[in-house]
């Protein structure tokens, strides 16, 4: 779990451009969205292409990421759970 | 405000060809939206608004050879403005006097998606690159019928035909014009299909805007055209009105470049502006036809706007996206065309597909119905929060008023402060003691530390076009000594290329899926204009011009009418353009830019204008600032002849209280493309004699909005008093004159020109 965790730290890095960030910089825990990162609806869509191209996760309604993409933590267990690749 | 009349229309869409096509069809609830037929694509799942009819069939309508070069955007276009033309009155021997303002988003897409590959790679189709362009697809459209005064193209998304509108308003009010024929066209593309379906907004089923159950757009194409003339035109020429133009309104929602403040605040003000400028009451409205889109957050957004300015008693509303799908740019001017049919017809047009109440919204007009209706609100709004609401009224509604139409405002505006980011210092002036040189014909931008500017986290979607406008206009202001303006004010030649390289790139290489919502998003040309009121949390005025060499020309005329009417003490007005290295080989292919000697690819400029008396406060809490210079005249004119400039530039001097002989310089667009320059040279002659010229773009580069440098390099040159020896074409002419007065004069693309007149 704990490699998933930080792989997707470094994918949503990249998918996001967040500049100067390092998955260290990432509480896993942290909500991506609000409080935390400030994270906004299109990283949202982002994450969602995300999921599909790396984990084989396709996501038909935007609503679901509301619960999927509260932290890494609980996407990287979401993704363990539903991956096809 | 004086309304002003609407004496043609023209429409083409889903549901129908003309006018008469599209009437049945709204008053019998026939709607145009089904599976896709026309366009070529995979996502076969979304049913969509296409204009029943195939490019050739198009052509063979309009009288068009088969091989054309022609874009779908320019031949629903033009299908529309025949019509209006026609249903005018207005033949091609009056076009001269007529101004033609569109708007579009996609401008030549359609062929750009086809044949990008070849683009990058070989020669084929590459006389369809010049077609990319917003500018050309307007050019396209007019030139079929004739030679119009002026042309240009707004692009503000999906508000881009309103805001045609309201610019043709504007330049009547201002007695520009006695006739400007305004509007947009939009065809549905892969690109933007795909762009949709990327932010999760298309709904697989027939929309149900305002209903519980509604899940996002059908996507849609036309095109619709209004003719707005003065009331004395119309006399004149004894010409009849159909409708009137009674008021208008522009707002910025200043929240989000894709999604609608929850409260709808740039819906509510532009409405509620609209409304203000007709002089009338919000009990006086019987209708609105409702930007409706059908996705969750559009119709929660604008019902809690008309729910908050009409206090709860909203009057009949409806969407007419169920229909004919979202045409995008050009819903604007199709549904004014929708709303006018109506005004002339007495119905309320119905909301097909409503059935369930949604939670806090309205709810629409579901059963078609007579009424006889007065004044009815039409709103289109676009991504950024670019939010336009137009007021059109019955004729019967009509009490003419003796005199004319214009009440402009004699007094003229000042240039505060301007900012550049290009191949010179970035934000200094260095380059009027040591300008840089640079050999290369493809140059980039110098940029600054933008972390000055942007903190990392924001900058995470900014492309450097975006980073640019925001460090050039956050500089301006702070320059200024202004902390606010009246109108943010853009023009962008190509926009966010970079992003739209990477969605065209990858929908070209890797198909329609998995596509980054990220380019998309970026790839709307008015992204810059509405990031800076994001940035600035500024809620006025806000609209962007993509139209060739003259998009910040555009934008610099948009705010010099507003000044004359009054509408605003204080603008910001940029000019932004980006380059990629593979849309500059494109382009240099296309004929479109690098031409001869010339150094061309990207710049960056903001400038901040105020009133004298907005000015006045400005010297009053900064003693120590001075406006740059004052702006005493703008004109624009499209193909013009000899004569033509020659007595625009007599009006313009005339009108500054000026004469030739006041003029110490003329500011050229001299760049190195050799036909364009023997043009300069030649036309400079014999309108402005033994003038020195001067020129810059060899200092700053060739980009579409490089004009906009040249306001910038005009107004420090007035600042400091001097015009450094650089920037003189004839070393032969070098002096050390005081300048107090430069013609600029911007001639772009041997079309489209530009003049304006700067004084100490």
């Amino acid at each position: 779990m704990d490699e998933l965790i930080y792989t997707l730290k470094q994918q949503i890095i990249e998918a996001l451009n967040l500049e100067d960030m390092t998955p260290e910089d990432i509480d896993e825990n942290a909500a991506l969205f609000g409080e935390g990162l400030g994270l906004d609806s299109i990283d949202a869509l982002e994450l969602i292409v995300l999921m599909e191209k790396n984990y084989g996760i396709k996501l038909k309604d935007p609503n679901q990421g509301k619960e999927i993409f509260k932290s890494v933590a609980v996407m990287a267990d979401y993704i363990s759970k539903n991956r096809t690749k | 405000m004086k309304p002003i009349l609407v004496t043609g229309t023209g429409v083409v869409s889903a549901i129908g060809l003309g006018k008469a096509q599209t009437l049945e069809a709204l008053l019998n609830g026939r709607s145009g939206v089904g599976p896709l037929q026309y366009l070529k694509t995979g996502h076969k799942e979304f049913p969509v608004g296409e204009v029943k009819l195939t490019d050739a069939e198009m052509r063979t309508h309009l009288g068009l050879a088969e091989d054309a070069i022609s874009t779908r955007t320019a031949l629903m276009g033009m299908l529309a403005l025949e019509e209006a033309l026609q249903d005018a009155g207005l033949t091609a021997e009056m076009l001269p006097k007529v101004g033609f303002i569109s708007g579009t988003t996609v401008g030549g897409m359609d062929m750009s998606e086809q044949f990008y590959l070849d683009f990058v790679n070989s020669e084929a189709h590459k006389e369809y690159i010049a077609a990319h362009d917003c500018g050309n697809c307007t050019e396209m459209t007019a030139n079929h019928f004739g030679k119009f005064a002026f042309v240009t193209t707004l692009s503000t998304a999906c508000s881009s035909a309103a805001n045609a509108i309201i610019l043709g308003a504007n330049m009547i009010r201002c007695g520009e014009a006695d006739i400007v024929v305004v509007g947009g066209s939009e065809c549905i593309t892969k690109f933007h299909l795909n762009g949709f379906n990327s932010l999760m907004i298309l709904d697989t089923e027939p929309c149900r805007p305002f209903d519980a159950t509604r899940n996002g757009l059908n996507l849609g194409e036309g095109a619709a055209y209004l003719v707005l003339e003065s009331e004395e035109s119309t006399k004149r020429r004894g010409a009849k009105a159909q409708a009137l133009l009674s008021g208008y309104g522009n707002a910025c929602d200043a929240f989000h470049q894709t999604a609608s403040s929850p409260e709808g605040e740039g819906a509510y003000l532009a409405m509620k502006e609209a409304l203000e400028l007709a002089e009338i009451q919000p009990s006086d409205i019987d209708y609105i036809n409702a930007h409706g889109t059908g996705t969750p957050n559009n119709d929660t957004s604008e019902s809690q706007a008309m729910i908050r300015l009409f206090d709860g008693k909203v009057p009949p509303v409806s969407s007419t996206k169920p229909f004919t799908g979202h045409t995008t740019s050009a819903s604007g001017s199709i549904e004014a065309v929708f709303c006018i049919l109506a005004l002339q017809h007495g119905f309320l047009p119905v909301n097909l597909n409503w059935s369930q109440p949604m939670e806090n919204g309205i709810v629409p007009v579901s059963q078609p119905a007579k009424k006889m209706l007065k004044h009815v609100l039409c709103n289109a709004f676009g991504f950024g929060g670019n939010d336009s609401s137009l007021l059109l009224s019955s004729v019967k509604a009509h009490e003419p008023v003796e005199g004319p139409i214009h009440t402009t405002n004699p007094e003229t505006c000042y240039i505060l402060s301007a900012k550049q980011i290009s191949i010179q210092q970035p934000l200094s002036e260095d380059w009027m003691q040591a300008p840089v040189i640079y050999e290369e014909p493809f140059v980039l931008s110098i940029d600054p530390n933008f972390k000055n500017y942007i903190s990392s986290i924001e900058a995470r979607r900014m492309g450097k076009i975006l980073k640019r406008a925001v460090a050039t206009s956050k500089e301006a202001l702070n320059a200024s000594g202004l902390d606010t303006v009246d109108a943010t004010i853009t023009g962008t030649g190509y926009g966010c290329i970079e992003n739209t390289e990477f969605f065209l790139d990858a929908l070209s290489r890797e198909g329609e899926q998995l596509l980054k919502p990220t380019y998309f998003m970026q790839s709307t040309h008015n992204t810059v204009s509405s990031l800076v009121a994001i940035q600035m949390k500024n809620y006025s005025y806000n609209v962007t011009y993509a139209h060739k060499g003259i998009s910040f020309d555009s934008a610099l005329q948009d705010a010099w009418l507003q000044f004359r009417l009054g509408k605003i003490e204080s603008a910001l007005v940029g000019g932004h353009d980006e380059m990629t290295e593979t849309f500059y080989h494109i382009l240099k292919k296309g004929g479109v830019m690098g031409k001869g000697d010339e150094r061309c690819g990207e710049a960056a400029v903001s400038v901040v204008l105020a009133s004298a008396s907005r000015c006045e406060e400005v010297r009053r809490s900064h003693p120590e600032m001075k406006p740059l210079c004052k702006l005493s005249g703008f004109e624009m004119l499209h193909q013009p002849t000899t004569n033509t400039l020659k007595d625009a530039v007599t009006r313009m001097l005339q009108s500054a209280g000026k004469s030739l002989a006041d003029v110490d310089y003329i500011l050229t667009g001299i760049s190195g493309d050799h036909g364009n320059d023997a043009a300069y040279l030649q036309e400079t002659k014999i309108l402005f004699g033994d003038k020195p010229l001067l020129k810059y773009k060899h200092l700053f580069g060739e980009s579409f909005t490089a004009s906009g440098i040249g306001l910038y390099v005009a107004a420090q040159c007035l600042k400091a008093g001097r015009v450094p020896a650089s920037l003189f074409v004839d070393s032969m002419e070098i002096s050390d004159r005081q300048p107090k007065c430069i013609l600029l004069y911007n001639r772009s693309d041997g079309k489209n020109v530009s003049l304006t007149i700067l004084e100490a």
